[in-house]
């Protein structure tokens, strides 16, 4: 079973590299195809993994080591168990299906060669983020899939906002990142070690307060990668990427690897309760607070990103409050329908010449029938209504919260799912139904080709179906995972269900309502509220001022006034005044046999005095 | 094998003599050849080293002056060994590298020279030689500054030699008086530095002499505040001067307070461990943040070089293996890409005559095998994991955590502010438009530069990816001379602290 550990793992790389000889040729079509297909035999691998860890059990192996200091061993350890092959599974097959999808967006890229160098490269530094035995392991993924999204997000980078947000992700990322690191040293110094097991082997023998210390810095790490509050401008502004990228990196994958983290770390968190209902709070806090910023945006791509992000709080409330089964079952589901939902939207971009403005779309379903029909999947899923996918695992989690007592989170999330569901239709409403904005710009909109359309059928399939798997995948991954139990009472539990279903319906109708009569009045747009929200709360704005501009201003300060006004100054003052002295007391040496002997009577004195107040060894 | 460390050191100066007698057309091959050589020497003194061994092997002893104790003595260990083999390679490199015609014979005269003084100084087990070596090694630098530099090249090279020379003239007076003391406990004078490891040093003394040795080896890294001839020396220095220097020269000031401050001094080392760290930080964050503001580009690397220099320093005296072999392996680490990020300033400064950030942009799209290249070294900068950059950072900061959570979480910020220079760097540079006409026709890396510059990248991949041979042989030694220290620690506290460093557990 290691070759097919190692072929899971390394096709990726394979595919990376092979395409990377080409990356600065014009655009050749077998190097898309031998991409997506390096990347279908890895998925090919992980769900021959998958079956195996059904059967055999866990897989662990050790390739080799790596960094050795003092008492320090890192090797490069992979185990494939329920959770990791779940995640290679979701990952694999969503890379592939956009593989396959970008052979036919990238078609008139000139770059298409080298787009399919950092897709793969992506893939494969995600399979190790999420196959690693230790912690320094998936940290290399975790920068790993930093770099491919700071390279994929600005990959068309001659335009400017294309690599400011790269910059933006990469440096948001680097802040959690030494959150992550300071909680790897943590680990390092208490346990002596980096690997899961022994780990989560000695985690009884420490104190809580310093269980909580690690918790509290590794989900800071989680905080940057998932773009938590208030890490969580980056990732609207990643949508300068292809669409493509969006799809899989900034919704399906990378992402989610905060909460894979804390799911992979469920054993410590289940220890500090404390610091999980506050992860949860967050959580929830985001699921609620990014719902409210995708009401009122224009831009199609931003609203599913700010989807995305209300989406990773409903996970992380799930993680936060310890059914880590159920947020890797909403990782799972959400991945499938999120991505499809970005596909769709890039169907929709391709159609529209690369608009992203809802407002000039409108009546799209004419021309677009398939990806209308996808999209509205997708979007019913995120809505979560039964029997779409999103139902099973986004209703788990509001089960959860009101299990445990945290009511008031349970009303975030509720009040969220009817966001959820108002925002999703607000954006299937304004593009594919109503009037045809777009015929005053001249757009002349068509279907995607074929085959990129049926490579989006498997994940409408999943969108509708996966929900189904729910006891088999909970059967499978709480061998592993804690179990969670939910105690409530039938009748309360059916009213729970019925009460989410309603608003979220409600939701629905209410969008579907107001944009049937044309939306809502142009005076809105005065509001408050509105501009609040459309302005994302200011925090950008807020950034910009309070963060990034003082930064610039003391970094000018200090080179230019201390460095070289204090720092620099004072060597050459002493530099100088030493050449001065010289300079001045050259007079002495005059030549002058009168003025020397002076001199001479000048030194003799300052010795004498010197042999009477010095008198060392007496 | 047994004079190898000889050969090593004097071959280039003796090939650098006979240099002179070298016709002027054929003086580039001659000196690539002559490193060349000197470099393959180098790598059979790695093959013939004995990885199970942590002392000195190689060892040449020769009375030189007996009646005051000095000697010729050579020896190399782990914590020398990849130090002498990166000072071969960057002088190779940076000789295949060199696009300089004018006056090119003296050039690589000095170049050869200025590499005997670097071995020199790494494989030298006499205080009085190695004195002699480190302040030798300034006049070749002040020439190639001071000759082949940019419009204000007397006033930084001038500046470098004042500032760095003066900082030694206090070292020598410790050198002299640890022999004295020497003397004094044996009755014997030497200058042998393993004689010195076994004399303990009365804790005021130490405290005098490290700060006499600290001087000299704060200027050569530079340390905030000491590092402003840095700057200077960087901007007039002609592209070959400034990779050796950046890569190799400044590793002298940190691999002095490896070979001597801390085996030396072990108490005093612990008792200024605090304020050391505390100029780390300052120099880390500092640097930095100078870097960011500055619109040259080569400035922007010279000060990197000051903040990732912070970092190997704090690593150095986290006082665990952890830590010290970290710091090392960042000293090479940090060789190897700033040197690369020199000599691809030097690229592209020779195609347009012009290094600031400001008159580039877009040149991803017409020199992408240079952009490639120079985002490969940049994310070896900032410290990517599996590239050569991580492995030194990562245990250096490991191992301070160790002293101090705090001071490890805001030399940390070393990682979020060096992405923030380098990526608003080659934002400025290579992303964009190409909005300037000249750059418009620039030509992407010819076949002399990617021969020096792909060496560097395999080393970047190949040492991030499997840095074990050499981190092994660096942590035998260095943990040998952990032990040292603590058996010569005079108070019971460093014993302690060094205890502590050194051991998992315990921690809150």
């Amino acid at each position: 079973m290691e070759n097919y550990l190692y072929t899971a793992l390394f096709a990726p790389l394979a595919s990376s590299l092979f395409v990377a000889l080409f990356a600065a040729r014009p655009k050749m079509l077998f190097t898309g195809i031998v991409a997506s297909l390096l990347i279908a035999i890895s998925m090919i691998a992980s769900f021959v993994l998958l079956i195996d860890v059904n059967t055999y059990g866990p897989l662990h192996v050790s390739m080799m080591d790596w960094i050795s200091a003092g008492n320090l061993e890192i090797p490069f350890g992979f185990v494939v168990d329920e959770v990791s092959v779940i995640m290679m599974v979701t990952v694999t097959l969503v890379s592939t299906i956009v593989h396959i999808y970008s052979i036919g967006y990238m078609d008139h890229d000139k770059s298409f060669n080298r787009f399919f160098s950092y897709l793969s490269a992506f893939v494969f530094s995600m399979m190790i983020l999420v196959m690693s035995d230790n912690f320094v392991g998936l940290f290399i993924g975790w920068e790993g899939v930093g770099l491919c999204s700071w390279l994929l997000i600005g990959f068309w980078y001659h335009k400017h906002s294309a690599s400011w947000a790269a910059n933006e992700a990469f440096i948001m990322n680097r802040i959690a990142d030494l959150g992550m690191l300071m909680g790897l040293f943590l680990i390092y110094w208490s346990v002596g070690s980096f690997q899961y097991d022994e780990f989560f082997a000695s985690l009884k023998t420490m104190d809580s307060t310093l269980l909580a210390t690690i918790g509290l810095f590794l989900f800071i790490g989680a905080m940057g990668k998932s773009a938590q509050f208030p890490l969580h401008t980056w990732l609207a502004d990643a949508m300068e990427g292809p669409t493509p990228v969006s799809a899989l990196i900034h919704a399906a994958t990378m992402v989610t690897a905060g909460v894979y983290l804390v799911i992979r770390c469920g054993e410590l968190y289940t220890l500090i309760p404390d610091v999980g209902f506050a992860i949860a709070s967050l959580g929830a806090f985001v699921a609620l607070f990014a719902a409210s910023m995708a009401l009122v945006n224009n831009d199609l791509k931003r609203i599913i990103a700010y989807s995305t992000l209300s989406q990773l709080g409903y996970m992380f409330v799930a993680a936060g409050l310890g059914a880590y089964w159920i947020a890797l079952f909403h990782l799972m589901t959400h991945a499938f329908f999120k991505s499809l939902l970005f596909l769709g939207a890039g169907n929709v971009m391709h159609a529209m010449h690369d608009e992203l403005n809802i407002k000039k779309m409108g009546g799209l379903y004419g021309s677009m029938k398939a990806t209308a029909i996808l999209m509205s999947v997708a979007s019913v899923a995120l809505a979560g209504i039964y029997p779409f996918a999103g139902f099973f695992s986004k209703d788990k989690i509001l089960e959860v919260a009101f299990n445990e007592g945290a009511y008031f989170l349970w009303f975030a999330l509720f009040i969220g799912a009817g966001l959820t569901a108002f925002y999703s239709f607000r954006l299937v409403m304004l593009v594919f139904f109503g009037e045809k904005e777009y015929e005053k710009y001249g757009i002349h909109p068509h279907e995607a080709q074929p085959f990129v359309i049926y490579a989006l059928l498997p994940l409408g399939l999943l969108a509708i179906v996966s929900g189904f798997l729910e006891h088999t995948f909970e059967g499978f991954v709480t061998r592993l995972l804690a179990q969670y139990e939910i105690h409530i009472e039938h009748g309360t539990e059916a009213l729970l269900i019925a009460a989410t279903l309603g608003i979220a319906l409600s939701g629905i109708a209410f969008a579907v309502y107001m944009y049937r009569r044309g939306g809502f009045p142009k005076s809105w747009e005065e509001r408050f509220c509105y501009k609040l929200l459309s302005n994302q709360y200011y925090i950008p704005k807020l950034y910009e001022l309070y963060i990034m501009r003082p930064f610039s201003a003391l970094a000018n300060f200090a080179w230019q006034k201390i460095d070289t006004k204090v720092v620099d100054l004072t060597v050459d003052l002493i530099a100088k005044m030493v050449y001065s002295t010289g300079e001045k007391s050259r007079k002495m040496q005059s030549g002058n046999l009168s003025d020397m002997l002076r001199w001479m009577v000048v030194g003799m004195i300052g010795l004498l005095i010197l042999a009477f107040v010095y008198r060392p060894m007496v | 094998m047994e004079h190898i460390l000889s050969l090593l050191v004097f071959f280039p100066a003796m090939a650098g003599l006979l240099g002179f007698l070298v016709a002027k057309e054929s003086i580039r091959a001659y000196g690539i050849s002559v490193s060349a050589i000197e470099f393959f020497l180098s790598i059979i003194l790695w093959i013939g080293y004995d990885s199970t061994n942590a002392g000195y092997q190689f060892v040449e002893y020769y009375p030189f002056i007996s009646s005051y104790g000095m000697s010729y003595y050579l020896g190399v260990d782990g914590i020398s060994l990849f130090l002498v083999i990166l000072s071969t390679f960057i002088t190779m490199i940076a000789l295949i590298a060199l696009s300089i015609e004018k006056e090119i014979k003296n050039l690589i005269i000095s170049v050869l020279f200025l590499e005997m003084t670097m071995v020199g100084v790494f494989v030298i087990l006499d205080v009085i030689w190695f004195y002699a070596f480190w302040e030798l090694s300034l006049v070749p630098m002040l020439y190639i500054i001071g000759a082949w530099g940019s419009v204000n090249r007397m006033y930084a090279a001038i500046k470098f030699f004042l500032y760095t020379f003066a900082g030694s003239v206090l070292m020598l007076v410790g050198i002299l008086y640890m022999g004295f003391l020497y003397h004094e406990a044996t009755g014997i004078w030497s200058f042998a530095l393993p004689d010195w490891y076994l004399l303990q040093v009365p804790f005021e003394t130490q405290l005098w002499l490290f700060g006499a040795f600290f001087l000299a080896f704060a200027i050569k890294v530079p340390m905030f505040p000491f590092h402003t001839w840095l700057p200077y020396a960087h901007g007039q220095a002609p592209t070959i001067g400034s990779i050796i220097l950046a890569a190799v020269l400044l590793k002298m000031g940190s691999y002095g307070f490896v070979r001597f401050s801390l085996p030396l001094f072990p108490d005093a080392s612990v008792y200024f461990l605090i304020p050391v760290a505390v100029i780390c930080i300052i120099m880390v964050i500092y640097a930095a943040m100078i870097a960011y503001a500055q619109k040259d580009m080569k400035q922007v690397i010279a000060y990197s070089s000051i903040s990732h220099m912070g970092i190997v320093v704090l690593g150095t005296f986290a006082m665990n293996a952890e830590g010290i072999t970290g710091s090392i392996f960042l000293m090479l680490s940090h060789g190897i890409v700033s040197g690369a990020l020199f000599m691809l300033v030097g690229v592209i400064y020779d195609r347009r005559h012009t290094k600031l950030m400001s008159d580039f942009g877009g040149l991803a799209s017409v020199m992408p095998n240079f952009a490639t290249i120079y985002g490969i070294m940049l994310m070896a900068s900032v410290g990517l994991p599996l590239s050569i950059g991580f492995v030194g950072e990562f245990l250096s900061l490991v191992g301070f955590y160790r002293i101090s959570w705090v001071m490890t979480l805001l030399a940390g910020t070393g990682i979020i502010l060096g992405a923030v220079y380098m990526l608003v760097l080659y934002k400025k540079s290579f992303f964009g438009e190409v909005v300037h006409a000249e750059n418009k026709t620039l030509k992407d890396l010819n076949a002399k530069e990617l021969t020096a510059l792909i060496p560097l990248v395999a080393l970047v991949a190949i040492l991030g990816i499997y840095p074990k041979p050499v981190l092994s042989v660096i942590d035998m030694s260095v943990q040998k001379m952990l032990v040292l220290m603590d058996q010569k620690a005079v108070l019971q506290e460093t014993k302690e602290l060094l205890f502590k460093a050194n051991t998992i557990g315990g921690t809150n």
